[in-house]
Parts: structure tokens; C-alpha cells; sequence
């Protein structure tokens, strides 16, 4: 299940969406809203979040069914939130689930990975009544390019 | 015929709207459209030289800037993500 959302989301709620007796293994991600301060020093009070809805939803279901066929996954749900975010809001969560916690584990890590380096959302850093765009992270990219060897990611 | 493009991010700010509709001769071409909105408005020089932005056409990364348009296109200009 992908879900792109403006409402927050239950952490408990989405775990039971995906349990099963047949599984061993549960992984999470959640991704949450840092309270932040900037190498300019300023402060941020919350993120924006943008997103190219159709598009974001057709690569992260590339993304899941790859996760899926690599690690022999049972499920895998990933929901992401887009507007305006407080600090410490939840962001993105990822769940992954398997027999062996191996698969699981590893799963959780790639989708995450291949989230932030390549789906269609943007994060704008809020001052006030400010918002700037958050520039990408090369590291973002280098963490995915990792998994190249091991998931054919085209 | 009448093409979409759709913009993102910090584009979409600079430019201060999310889409916009635009008129091309019919077999128009990907490449031959960005020069006409190059010249149309200067601002789409500084997105169309910048190598960071990836161009999609109907949800599929365009990898030939001669694949013809069709009349209900949408293109979109995507800066890097930096989402999760």
C-alpha cells in the first residue's frame, strides 16, 4: 500500500494493516520533522512539503514492488505526508515485513534510500511567514548508488 | 495544439504558478518547444541549461529532446528531490 497524505498517521494502525501470523520480521522507518538550525544559524519552525502526486505514486511503486521481488517480502507500505509539518511531526513511514528479519531489515533500508534520492516531494524550510527550498543532499544519492550492486534499480 | 508544463519546488516559486498552458504547432518537438519558451521568456534558459533538472513527459523521464508532442501533453520540470 502507498499512501500520499495530508493527514497525520497512527503508528499502531499502520503496523496492524500489515501483521500476519506468517510473518517473523517487521522493519519501520519513520522519518520525522528536525528540529533544526541552520549553517546560516537561522532557525526553522516547520517544513512545507511538495509533491508531483501521480508521478510520486508510479516510483514508489516501482520502488515497492522491487523491495518486494528482492527481499521476498510479504508486505511493504510506505506512507509520506505532504503540506505543512511542525517540528516533530512524522514525515514518512516505511514498513517492511518478512519471515527472516534479514529481509526485512535490508528492505526498509533500500526503500527509504531510493525515496529520498529519487520520488517527486520537496521539502521547504518554514521562517516565520519564509519558506526555503531545501537543497538536495549528494549524500542522498550516494547512500542510494550503494544499492545499485545489489537491486537493478532501473 | 495545447501543452502542459507543470512546475516544482524552487521553479515553481520563481515563476510564482504550478502549471501553465501552452500553444505549439502541431509535431512540435520536445527540444524545439524549449527553445521556443526560451525565447519566449528568459527565465527558461536559466531551468533548461541547468543539468540538475530532469524533464518528464506524461510521467516517464524524457530521454530524447526530439520525442515529438501530442495535443494534452504535460511536461514537467523537476529540480532535485528532496523528499523522505
Amino acid at each position: 500500500m502507498i499512501k500520499i497524505t495530508n493527514e497525520d498517521f497512527n503508528l499502531e494502525e499502520e503496523f496492524l494493516k500489515i501483521s500476519s501470523k506468517k510473518n517473523g520480521a517487521y522493519s519501520f522507518f519513520l522519518g520525522t520533522v528536525r528540529d533544526d538550525i541552520l549553517k546560516n544559524k537561522k532557525k526553522i519552525d516547520g517544513i512545507f512539503l511538495e509533491c508531483y502526486q501521480d508521478l510520486a505514486h508510479q516510483q514508489l511503486t516501482k520502488i515497492r514492488n522491487q523491495a518486494i521481488q528482492q527481499w521476498q517480502l510479504t508486505e511493504c507500505n510506505i506512507v509520506h505526508r505532504i503540506g505543512s509539518l511542525g517540528l516533530g511531526e512524522k514525515i514518512v513511514l516505511v514498513i517492511t515485513s518478512s519471515k527472516h528479519r534479514a529481509n526485512s531489515i535490508s528492505a526498509c533500508e533500500y526503500v527509504i534510500d531510493n525515496l529520498k534520492a529519487n520520488v517527486a516531494f520537496w521539502k521547504f524550510n518554514i521562517f516565520g511567514e519564509n519558506q526555503e527550498a531545501v537543497e538536495f543532499k549528494k549524500k542522498d544519492l550516494d547512500k542510494f548508488l550503494q544499492w545499485s550492486n545489489i537491486v537493478k534499480t532501473n | 495544439m495545447k501543452i502542459t508544463i507543470k512546475y516544482f519546488s524552487w521553479i515553481r516559486v520563481k515563476l510564482k504558478k504550478g502549471s501553465e498552458e501552452f500553444d505549439f504547432e502541431k509535431n512540435t518537438s520536445f527540444k524545439t518547444a524549449s527553445n521556443i519558451l526560451i525565447k519566449k521568456h528568459p527565465y527558461f534558459k536559466e531551468i533548461f541549461d541547468d543539468s540538475s533538472i530532469k524533464f518528464f513527459l506524461n510521467l516517464s523521464e524524457i530521454e530524447d529532446h526530439e520525442i515529438i508532442l501530442k495535443d494534452g501533453d504535460v511536461i514537467a520540470l523537476l529540480p532535485p528531490v528532496t523528499g523522505g
